[in-house]
């Protein structure tokens, strides 16, 4: 299995009384909340905590896209993987991703793809995501009603920018373009794997099994509901008549080791509850404007008792720490207790891409890099040698 | 008894949709009038809906509505976003629009006046601000009749009143408005919270209905009617 490091860099200072006085972590944040020098030292140390997750072992870091949030303080991951690619020399960079329907022409993100391809010598995973409704719809005004229409359009004529070797014409119905000719192009040829992080809606699934791309879950409610999509997404690949190589498959999991469990419980609860309390304080406004699901999604979430019941809890304060650990939001523990955990998750999931958030909330520097450490040397062997009779066709070659 | 033509008008209903005749139309109705209902895509909730891409493809399915009823030239009366429609179609199509009632239209955006965003709002409580006086009961049964699908219904067709007007409703009519030709009636309602009635000047001289929010013919039907009853017969 491929481990990989997730950093989302959240915001580290929201106040205790966040949630009482504000409404929402997204859209319309006060930016009052905000200190520049807080955010300057913030990628100073997260970029750094990447970097030793390198030195850890992992074998890929991951950045990714949101905006208008003190959750998630990458408008732009491209910049952050750009100093990724320099600073390391062997872990995947993973992009998860660019939304690309926020894009126009989406060209532009072929091209910069390309550039940290190159940058990082082949190290690239290129991450396509719909992108949350705060970010796409609100933050960024797209139309609700034809943004998964412009994201798929976005995503074929990117793999076209990068395949095509004469220029070529793209007439779409929201991009055209009477000349694409990418300079530069990837260094992974055809071009970098592409994976699509998804929260369960149908089409995600159905653009995965169809075109061999990574389905990456990215649930912050554990694996409880994160089965529930990994079983529609395995549904779908096999009505699709493809084989169940876990590799197609990655998971997002919050984890916390430490020499004992009963530590683990101590250290962890603060950023955890930081984290879910604050950094997911959604104003329920912003979470489903029309047309951000489709009609087949819009059915299969009416149908969901386990999906509705984590985001009734989330809606009326957050869960509490036994909460998230009962549910498995959070996998925490000594290195035993994690990797067995972690080791069920994934052949339960069926799933060869584990993304670990070791970093979460207000986590300091200092019990990130110890968890990381601590992982990193007695837990990431183990998970690392699951799945030995499958091939990872979904990995750079360069990346280690 | 086929409809008489010098009393037929063509009804383009606002947010929400149309769920039935609100008094002020039923009013018009008793009068004599027969109102014609030109079927939008998206807002009868029926599955399947594929969202046009932009403005021209909302209004080349509203050419298309607006001729398969076989109505006009007629009176059109527009409410909300379809008093954004109603203006477009006065503008490009004016031989199909002899009198132009708009009851706050989309269409034009004043950032002075940004209101409230009605998408912003908690789906259960999304229909709330469009009133002044509380969810008719009608909108309360919205699609009630498809029973287990009612929600889904409920769904597409916000999808259609949404993207007609996002991120924010303007949909360049300040340009073009001057292409009105025939008489026009724009009523706003005084505590209308989506578009406040600040921005009602910018579609000329108009009526402010006192008490009313922004489906005003809802919360306000006698004055509504009143005044629509006496522009459209002149």
């Amino acid at each position: 299995m491929k481990v990989l490091w997730f950093h989302l860099m959240p915001y580290p200072e929201l106040p205790e009384d966040f949630r009482a006085k504000h409404r929402s972590v997204w859209v319309d944040l006060d930016s009052g909340l905000l200190d520049p020098a807080i955010v300057a030292d913030s990628y100073e140390t997260y970029l750094d905590q990447l970097v030793h997750a390198e030195e850890c072992g992992f074998d890929g870091l991951c950045v990714n896209e949101h905006h208008g949030n003190g959750y998630g303080l990458m408008p732009s991951p491209n910049l952050m993987a750009s100093i990724l690619a320099n600073r390391t020399s062997r872990a995947g960079v993973v992009v998860l991703g660019n939304s690309v329907a926020l894009y126009n022409p989406p060209t532009r993100v072929a091209e910069e793809m390309a550039m940290l391809d190159l940058l990082s010598r082949g190290r690239l995973v290129s991450g396509f995501p719909v992108g949350t409704a705060m970010d796409t719809a609100y933050a960024y005004g797209q139309n609700p009603g034809t943004l998964r229409a412009k994201y798929y359009e976005a995503i074929e004529l990117i793999l076209k920018a990068w395949t095509t070797p004469e220029p070529f014409a793209f007439n779409g119905r929201f991009t055209k373009q009477r000349w694409v000719n990418i300079w530069p192009r990837p260094m992974q040829q055809p071009h970098p794997p592409v994976w699509i992080p998804g929260g369960g809606s149908v089409e995600t699934w159905d653009l995965c099994a169809d075109n061999d791309f990574v389905y990456a879950a990215l649930s912050y409610y554990g694996h409880l509901v994160g089965k529930e999509a990994m079983d529609g997404f395995w549904a779908t690949v096999e009505q699709a008549g493809k084989d169940d190589n876990p590799y197609r498959a990655g998971f997002l999991q919050f984890v916390g080791v430490a020499d004992t469990d009963a530590e683990a419980y101590r250290l962890y609860r603060e950023p955890a509850e930081y984290f879910f309390q604050r950094c997911l304080h959604f104003y329920p406004g912003f979470v489903d404007p029309p047309g951000y699901s489709s009609e087949a999604s819009v059915r299969r979430k009416l149908k969901s008792a386990v999906r509705s019941a984590a985001m009734k809890t989330q809606a009326s304060g957050g869960p509490s720490w036994d909460e998230m650990l009962e549910r498995g939001y959070v996998v925490i523990g000594s290195p035993d207790t994690v990797r067995e955990k972690l080791i069920d998750i994934a052949r339960t999931l069926h799933v060869g891409h584990l993304m670990t958030l070791l970093h979460f909330g207000n986590m300091g520097d200092e019990l990130a890099r110890h968890n990381t450490e601590l992982f990193g040397r007695k837990v990431l062997p183990g998970l690392q040698q699951l799945w030995p009779d499958h091939t990872d066709h979904w990995w750079p070659a360069n990346a280690g | 008894m086929p409809a008489d033509p010098a009393r037929t008008l063509i009804y383009l209903p606002g947010l929400a949709g149309d769920p039935g005749s609100s008094p002020a139309l039923a009013g018009l109705e008793d009068g004599g009038w027969t109102v014609v209902r030109p079927s939008l895509p998206g807002f009868d909730g029926e599955s399947g809906f594929r969202c046009p891409s932009d403005h021209l493809g909302w209004l080349t399915a509203l050419w298309d509505a607006v001729d398969a009823t076989g109505a006009g030239p007629c009176p059109v009366i527009g409410a909300s976003v379809g008093g954004m429609l109603a203006a477009d179609l006065a503008v490009f199509r004016p031989e199909m629009v002899t009198r132009l009632a708009l009851l706050a239209p989309f269409g034009i955006f004043d950032e002075a006046h940004p209101g409230l965003d009605p998408y912003s709002v908690p789906t259960p409580a999304r229909l709330e601000p469009l009133f002044a006086g509380g969810v008719p009961e009608a909108f309360g049964r919205r699609f009630a009749e498809k029973g287990e699908e009612a929600p889904v219904s409920r769904y597409l067709s916000d999808i259609a009143a949404a993207s007609l007007i996002w991120p924010v409703g303007d949909r360049g009519l300040a340009d073009r408005i001057h292409r009105i030709r025939c008489p026009r009636l724009v009523l706003w309602g005084a505590e209308d919270k989506i578009i406040p009635v600040g921005t009602a000047g910018r579609w000329g001289d108009h009526t402010v209905i006192d008490g009313a929010g922004h489906l005003l013919e809802w919360d306000r039907p006698d004055q509504v009617g009143s005044a629509l009853r006496e522009f459209l017969t002149p």
